[in-house]
């Protein structure tokens, strides 16, 4: 990603590379007033923060948000989290609900960009269609599957009486086991549309003589499939894949105005959890050390996405 | 036979089987797609009775547009505070789009062009900004607000929302102006112009389709953000549309053709935006994030 194209280095004015950092960065002055505001901003809105969560998860904190009479604690908020029998059955949930919605939402969406790939009448209606959930409102989107999956007067339960596959409504979000993967059906509806815009553009960067080359030496779809084009979809599937486990690992809303991460806890996930301790029941401390290891686990993700961004732009520029 | 037919021909006979079942998938997946907001509009044309029946009416008997005209009604007091909500969702929503095409546009056209030091690590840092989950900034953030004195104001999630949006706005503009051939500023400088005069009038123009989705990408996520919303205010009179939709809910909970009827009037306009405006959405995606 620093290698430059020969124009772009004639372009600039610098000089050689034995010059001092601070000789550099004083003659590129000017070029930081272009980033400076967006950095501004980030820093304000996530380095204080970060290093203020970081800070009160060492605190044992009272309830209300004054926050004056916090004491130091160490680590105590980390062992009682880990203590809690709570805590394996949300992670268990939180791997659960990232796991399949990110894997569905991906599987529906390479479906979809494959088969919208070729050229017909309508394409981009269809597109634009399936495009819509993506751009709806969650909170409206909870509201409308909330209605639709109402145990008693839910459409989709009475679609499966009056098909036969069922008695009577089932109950679908206030059933301890079903709960989880009707949220997850929400879910995937809501952003397997942004995996096929990813795909899609994806798609277009493979090369059709390869494709023809790979179908005169006998290739069947499916062979021409998982031989060129998957190969060539590496960089934007691992950006994509880690987009979407990032925002279900922090997906917010479905379940919150869904099911407020019940019946009896069953639908909790981290992000639901850590906000009923922090806002529900006031724990500040545990909520932020609960925060503390979020991070940790995103940052390790983090190293992935950049190193595949990296990695997509490295191959971009050497092609 | 030549062998170009030999191969061509047995190609069409399998890739039609391939077709067809790319046909049922897209039609299942509209299905998918389209039933819930189809009945989302369905039900906000029942009466209360009409709606609270098993079976269901499939089809609204008796269709009424009473729950729309509820909430555009000034004089009723869910019409007042459903249009003032609306307002101050533009309001929110219009602000956050022109700052952050403001912050990210010249943000993004030094990522591409310049090469100070420090580039790529303050290029990733703000790329990772989206690795951090809304919820978790919550506390702090709240606490910020109020040292700023910004609590109960819409500037506070106007500069919350400019941080969602400006990650992946300045990613793809910077693949956008990447694809801008640098001997077009190059001869605007050799006739005169300066270096910001050439960005300006020649580079910015060019990169309008990038500009526009990244306004549609910041408008959508400010249009529908709610927790921050949630937790920052706590007037009535400054409640954005997700947070007022809440509100309904909690005070009439069975009241769910009005309901219905609040979120699809909510989700009208960003639909209608990224109807008329997705190409460009699509094609910044295409050219800026997958470039080839």
């Amino acid at each position: 990603m620093t290698t430059l194209t020969d124009a772009s280095a004639r372009y600039r004015k610098s000089g050689s590379a034995r010059t001092g950092l601070l000789h550099r960065v004083w003659q590129h002055r000017t070029d930081y007033a272009y980033v400076l505001p967006a950095i501004v901003v980030m820093l304000i809105v996530i380095a204080y923060p970060v290093y203020y969560t970081i800070e009160l998860s060492f605190f044992k904190t009272p309830p209300g948000l004054q926050l004056r009479e916090k004491s130091f604690i160490g680590l105590e908020n980390y062992a009682t989290i880990l203590n809690s029998s709570v805590f394996w059955e949300v992670t268990w949930n939180t791997v659960v609900w990232t796991v399949a919605s990110t894997f569905f939402a991906f599987l529906l969406g390479l479906v979809c960009a494959l088969s919208l790939h070729r050229e017909f009448i309508g394409r981009g209606i269809l597109r634009a269609i399936l495009l819509i959930p993506w751009v709806v409102s969650a909170v409206a989107a909870s509201y409308v599957w909330r209605w639709i999956y109402h145990s008693d007067f839910g459409v989709l339960g009475a679609l499966l009486v009056a098909l036969g596959l069922a008695t009577e409504p089932p109950n679908l979000i206030d059933n301890v086991d079903r709960v989880l993967p009707a949220l997850i059906v929400v879910n995937v509806w809501r952003e397997f549309s942004f995996a096929m815009i990813m795909l899609m553009a994806g798609l277009q960067t493979v090369p059709e003589q390869l494709l023809r080359a790979a179908q005169v030496d006998g290739a069947n779809p499916w062979q021409r499939f998982w031989h060129v084009t998957f190969p060539h979809l590496k960089g934007v599937t691992t950006v994509t894949v880690l987009l979407l486990a990032v925002a279900n690992f922090n997906g917010f809303i479905i379940p919150w105005i869904m099911t407020g991460g019940g019946p009896a806890g069953s639908s909790h996930i981290w992000i639901t959890h850590i906000y009923e301790l922090a806002f529900g029941r006031q724990r500040w401390g545990v909520a932020a050390a609960y925060s503390v290891l979020l991070f940790i686990i995103m940052m390790v993700l983090g190293v992935f996405y950049v190193r595949a961004l990296n990695r997509s732009g490295r191959s971009r520029e050497g092609a | 036979m030549t062998a170009i037919s030999e191969v061509s021909r047995p190609r069409r006979k399998r890739a039609d089987g391939w077709r067809w079942a790319g046909r049922i998938i897209l039609f299942l997946m509209i299905i998918y797609t389209a039933a819930p907001m189809v009945w989302m509009f369905l039900t906000s044309l029942k009466s209360g009775f009409a709606a609270m029946q098993f079976p269901p009416q499939w089809w609204p008997k008796e269709p009424t547009l009473e729950h729309y005209a509820k909430l555009l009604d000034p004089s009723e007091s869910i019409g007042a505070d459903f249009i003032r909500y609306f307002g101050n969702s533009v309001f929110v929503s219009v602000t956050t789009t022109l700052a952050a095409v403001a912050v990210a546009v010249p943000a993004a056209y030094a990522f591409s062009r310049f090469n100070f030091p420090g580039r790529t690590f303050l290029f990733f840092s703000v790329l990772l900004r989206n690795m951090f989950p809304a919820v978790i900034f919550l506390v702090p953030l709240f606490i910020l607000m109020r040292l700023l004195g910004l609590v109960n104001t819409h500037a506070s999630l106007i500069l919350t929302y400019l941080t969602f949006g400006l990650p992946l706005a300045i990613w793809l503009l910077r693949g956008f102006y990447d694809n801008i051939p640098i001997q077009l500023e190059q001869a605007a400088r050799i006739d005169g112009a300066t270096r910001f005069q050439a960005f300006l009038l020649v580079v910015m123009p060019l990169s309008a389709p990038g500009i526009i989705a990244t306004a549609i990408y910041s408008f959508i996520g400010a249009w529908n953000e709610y927790i921050y919303a949630y937790t920052f205010l706590s007037r009535h009179d400054q409640m954005t549309l997700p947070v007022g939709l809440q509100r309904f809910f909690a005070e009439n909970t069975t009241d769910w053709p009005g309901l219905m009827a609040a979120s699809f009037m909510m989700s009208v306009p960003v639909v209608v935006m990224f109807l008329v405006l997705q190409r460009y959405f699509v094609r910044a995606l295409t050219e800026g994030a997958v470039k080839h």
